[in-house]
């Protein structure tokens, strides 16, 4: 291992919010090196400072945009902020064009302003497996708002729902479809739904839609906004900024309110991470024993993943 | 006594017959049975005969040169008449430097000017807002009234034709009309075109041409045309560009399709605004790129032609007939040109400027072989133009009107391309039109796909490009001297300058019509270009301009699809 | 089992992207696709950027090459990046420039600290494995800092 790199001392640069600190983290941490152990571990016991929102919708919908204006206001509100845009990867090559952050373009040049892509390396729909751990070091090297941007699609908004405070979820008027597209299960976890494009002819509309849609929630769930916004005029921004916040401290979040659930999560999510990884890249012939059992239907599925966890366990 | 009789009797074969004979005798010679398809998708035969086209269709296809359907050219003379206006572009260093080289082109002989404005100009900053690095290099650094008239010193301005390289919002034209009111010349005698003004096309390729936020861009040209069709009788304010669109890898009947998509998007602005088309079709000239796929080109033209006159009448009810005229400018293109032996780029862009020859445009220019590497040499510049005169004038290419028409092929072609063109045509009326599909990136993503398309057929080897992936060289045997920089102090002196005429000028005024001109921006009716002329005249500088409108009007950001 | 080990082979991550005036982006957007297919993270930008904010974008992607696109003469701006990525601590990762550059202005670049040069004509493997090994080189510099 090396000097500066080495996890101690950048750390302690880490904590302190140095940036070039909190890039080189992030890799440690998204390429799962050794290293990582110690910084996640680091980090755990400085969480809970940041408020994190997540920002998901489908493509077109302007969310890039949106966040682009958002981080503006947050800013203008004295805030520092980290960004988290995740990307989806080819499942074939696993590479992958980061395209989106440059859409965030108002800050660019900021040095308050952290905004790092992500790659969903594989994880196809769904986050980046590291999402989440990137998200708690931007918290721990002290940004007040950490921002996770994903393209919506199934999986990923129930991951975003486990990391973020506040659920954000975009939809845009005149794109066919894009209100069905918000399946009913969203819906159940979305703080606000925010129709961007706000100056197109079928906005109200849009919206007058979503809100019937919310009527088929549970009773006992908190209201959700519906809010309209202009993320190229910038109009509808100041009011999102304050419904956040007040979402935010109504506390409803994922483990706001319990650090220790939280942790279960992360701890059941890297667990089903390494296991699949595990199980599918492993040459371990009692692997084999199981896969066959499980095709010839002498074992099922649930009494397979039992076993599995034995022969892990050794 | 011969042993052999003589065949008194000799009788044609019948066409089935004679054509099974061929087909036969072509696969035993021919093993590899691949398609062939040219940039656009088209399959190409090898033989094309009387099955594929016939002169019966003679007067539906092609009538006659000037005439519906325009197919073999849009004036009953073409060459023979006049040929073609040999405009090359010419942009470098400071004003000194553009009216020297333009004063020596005009005593060689040629009848029309064009100018290039530096890359600074373009991205709508003044010189001392640039690296000095990048002043310069790439064409003519012009930013006041008072650079317009240097550039112009000792040039009879209203006499002779000049293609102003000028998008949106067009101050270059506004510092040439206050030069001419300062001499004295009336604004009627200013002839000329705006050839970058078409905002679609810069939008759609990411060219530093656009300054503008699209409806921003949008009101200027309405504004512009507006104007022009009012004071400037003899100047061409529209000139819809295919040229980006195929450089940026769209297949030549994508960059027609696009490009007479965009004419219509800009037609239909114009009628409402309340303009009469026949008043302001006349004055739309087009801008195409031109590859080394000679007869897909020469078809396209031909095809363009065609669907051009149908549009203007069907769409628009044109009824003078120079409104069914497509005429247009053709650039050799840069695409195909290589770094690699490049002396080889001669032959490309003589095949193009053959191509374009032959598909019937009314100006040309022909790119110097160097221009791979940096702006062109002198005596690249001055191939450039022997080319032309070789192909012409020895060559003879120009005696026959539409010399290519009638040919089986050709015309087999010209409509393949027609149909091929107005697929595309459906597909953006489809889309809502040319500003929708720019607007969504469709346009974009078509042009994506195409660029990659033709891309990976190079790095298959599948399109040969020699010296580069075929007939490769060691050693390169030439080595191009690529034109010097200007000199630093040089361009720093220009910056200097600028900051002189700031200093000098009404401040009060130039600030009064700077103001004015925003007032028109933010208001429905007012002509903002004709502001602008005002604030220039009044000592604005092109960066205070810009600025000011991107303001107002909106800042042209670019639509980047990953 | 170790199921946490991970043998580094994470992707490698390059910047594409453009300063200057220029826009025509037709070729960085094929070499991004090519970069891409050979399973690399590619950040790629829209042209006109400055010079400090790519460096800042650099910074905070951790990326090991950053790849220029000039097609104009904004190749002349290249050395004022390459130093101020070594002023902001960056100096492990490798500068690339594709388009159309002069022979006497690649030895230039090459001399002010640019990796390579690469020329209209250059093929998809000749950059994909240039890149690979530019970017090896830049995550051994950055381990020995």
């Amino acid at each position: 291992m090396n000097t500066t790199s080495q996890p101690s001392s950048l750390i302690e640069r880490l904590l302190a919010g140095d940036s070039a600190a909190l890039a080189r983290a992030i890799s440690l941490v998204e390429n799962e090196t050794p290293a990582a152990q110690d910084i996640l571990k680091a980090v755990q016991s400085k969480l809970g400072r940041a408020m994190l929102v997540g920002f998901t919708g489908s493509p077109g919908v302007g969310k890039s945009s949106l966040v682009n204006a958002y981080v503006r206001e947050l800013r203008a509100r004295g805030k520092t902020v980290g960004v988290v845009v995740v990307d989806p990867s080819s499942p074939f090559t696993r590479g992958a064009i980061l395209g989106d952050r440059i859409r965030i373009t108002d800050c660019a040049a900021d040095p308050d302003v952290f905004i790092r892509s992500l790659a969903a390396r594989g994880n196809v729909g769904g986050l980046s497996p590291a999402a989440a751990r990137v998200v708690d070091v931007m918290d721990a090297a002290g940004k007040d708002v950490v921002i996770l941007e994903t393209v919506g699609a199934g999986q990923s908004e129930v991951e975003v729902a486990e990391v973020a405070h506040v659920k954000i979820v975009v939809s845009a008027p005149g794109l066919g479809d894009g209100v069905q597209a918000i399946k009913a299960g969203i819906l159940e976890i979305a703080d606000i739904l925010v129709v961007n494009k706000a100056d197109l002819p079928d906005a109200d509309r849009t919206q007058n839609q979503l809100r019937r849609m919310l009527k088929l929630r549970r009773s006992e769930l908190a209201p959700v906004s519906v809010l309209p916004t202009c993320a190229t005029t910038g109009e509808g921004i100041s009011a999102l900024a304050d419904a956040v916040e007040a979402s935010f401290k109504s506390g409803s979040g994922a483990g706001r309110t319990d650090p220790l659930l939280r942790a279960r999560r992360v701890l059941a999510n890297s667990a089903a991470a390494a296991a699949k990884r595990w199980v599918l890249e492993s040459n371990d012939p009692r692997m084999t024993t199981l896969s066959e059992a499980l095709q010839r239907g002498e074992l099922g599925a649930d009494e397979a993943a039992r076993s599995l966890l034995e022969v892990i366990h050794d | 006594m011969s042993t052999h009789e003589k065949d008194v009797q000799f009788t044609l074969p019948g066409f089935e017959q004679a054509e099974a004979l061929w087909k036969e005798g072509y696969s035993n010679q021919v093993s590899d049975q691949h398609v062939v398809k040219n940039r656009s998708g088209i399959e190409i035969k090898p033989l094309y005969t009387s099955a594929d086209w016939t002169s019966d269709r003679y007067m539906e296809d092609l009538g006659f040169p000037g005439d519906s359907p325009m197919t073999r050219g849009i004036y009953p003379s073409m060459y023979r008449g006049r040929t073609w206006t040999q405009r090359q572009l010419i942009g470098l260093g400071t004003p000194e430097d553009y009216n020297a080289r333009t004063r020596e082109i005009l005593s060689a002989g040629a009848s029309a000017l064009s100018l290039i404005p530096c890359n600074s100009v373009y991205r709508g900053y003044d010189a001392d807002e640039v690296d000095p690095l990048l002043l310069g290099t790439c064409g003519t650094v012009i930013n006041t009234i008072d650079d317009m008239d240097v550039c112009m010193d000792g040039i009879d301005i209203g006499n002779v034709s000049i293609g102003l390289n000028d998008p949106s919002p067009f101050t270059l034209l506004a510092f040439l009309l206050g030069v001419a009111r300062r001499r004295g010349i009336p604004w009627e005698k200013i002839s000329g075109t705006s050839n970058q003004s078409d905002y679609i096309s810069h939008f759609v390729a990411n060219h530093m041409f656009y300054r503008l936020a699209l409806p921003g861009a949008r009101r200027m040209l309405l504004d512009h045309i507006a104007f022009a069709n009012q004071k400037l009788p003899r100047w061409n304010p529209v000139s819809v560009v295919g040229q980006h669109m195929q450089q940026g890898g769209a297949t030549p009947a994508e960059a027609m399709g696009f490009t007479l998509s965009t004419a219509i998007q800009y037609a239909n602005d114009c009628v409402e605004r309340g303009l009469d088309p026949d008043s302001f079709l006349p004055r739309f000239t087009f801008f195409f790129d031109i590859s080394v796929s000679f007869f897909e080109e020469v078809a396209k033209f031909r095809a363009g032609r065609r669907i051009w006159q149908r549009i203007v009448r069907e769409r628009f009810g044109a009824r003078d007939p120079r409104s069914w005229r497509f005429k247009f400018h053709g650039q050799t293109s840069g695409a195909d040109l290589t770094r690699q032996q490049p002396l080889n780029n001669i032959a490309r862009v003589t095949t193009q400027a053959i191509a374009g020859i032959f598909g019937g445009l009314q100006s040309l220019h022909t790119d110097a072989y160097d221009e791979v590497v940096s702006t062109p040499t002198d005596h690249a510049a001055r191939i450039a133009i022997a080319t032309q005169n070789i192909v012409r004038d020895e060559a003879h290419l120009t005696d026959v009107i539409d010399p290519l028409g009638g040919s089986f092929y050709v015309e087999s072609l010209t409509n393949d391309m027609e149909e091929e063109i107005e697929a595309i045509i459906a597909r953006i009326d489809a889309a809502g039109g040319m500003y929708n599909a720019v607007e969504a990136g469709l346009v974009q993503g078509m042009i994506g796909d195409s660029a990659l398309a033709f891309q990976e057929k190079v790095d298959s080897g599948d399109q040969k490009i020699i010296g580069v992936n075929a007939f490769k060289t060691e050693k390169e045997d030439f080595k191009i001297e690529p034109h010097a920089y200007p000199p630093l102090e040089r361009m720093e002196a220009q910056v200097a300058r600028l900051k002189t005429f700031k200093a000098e000028r009404s401040q009060a005024e130039a600030q009064r019509a700077l103001d004015a001109m925003a007032r028109a921006a933010n208001s429905k009716d007012e002509n903002v270009f004709e502001k602008l002329v005002e604030a220039a005249y009044a000592g604005a500088t092109h960066g205070e301009i810009c600025a000011g409108l991107r303001r107002e009007l909106g800042f042209g950001e670019p639509l980047v699809l990953a | 089992m170790n199921a946490n080990a991970h043998s580094g082979n994470s992707p490698i991550k390059v910047l594409v992207t453009k300063i200057g005036l220029d826009g025509h982006d037709r070729g960085s957007r094929i070499i991004a696709a090519y970069l891409r297919d050979a399973g690399m993270e590619v950040v790629y930008t829209a042209p006109w950027q400055e010079i400090s904010t790519v460096v800042k974008l650099a910074m905070e992607e951790d990326v090991q090459v950053v790849g220029i696109s000039s097609l104009a003469t904004d190749h002349r701006l290249v050395p004022k990046l390459v130093e101020q990525l070594r002023a902001a601590g960056l100096e492990h990762i490798r500068v690339v420039v594709g388009g159309t550059i002069p022979p006497d202005e690649e030895t230039l670049l090459l001399q002010a600290g640019v990796s390579r040069v690469f020329h209209p004509g250059s093929s998809r493997d000749e950059i994909v494995t240039d890149v690979q090994k530019l970017a090896k080189e830049a995550l051994q510099a950055q381990s020995a800092t």
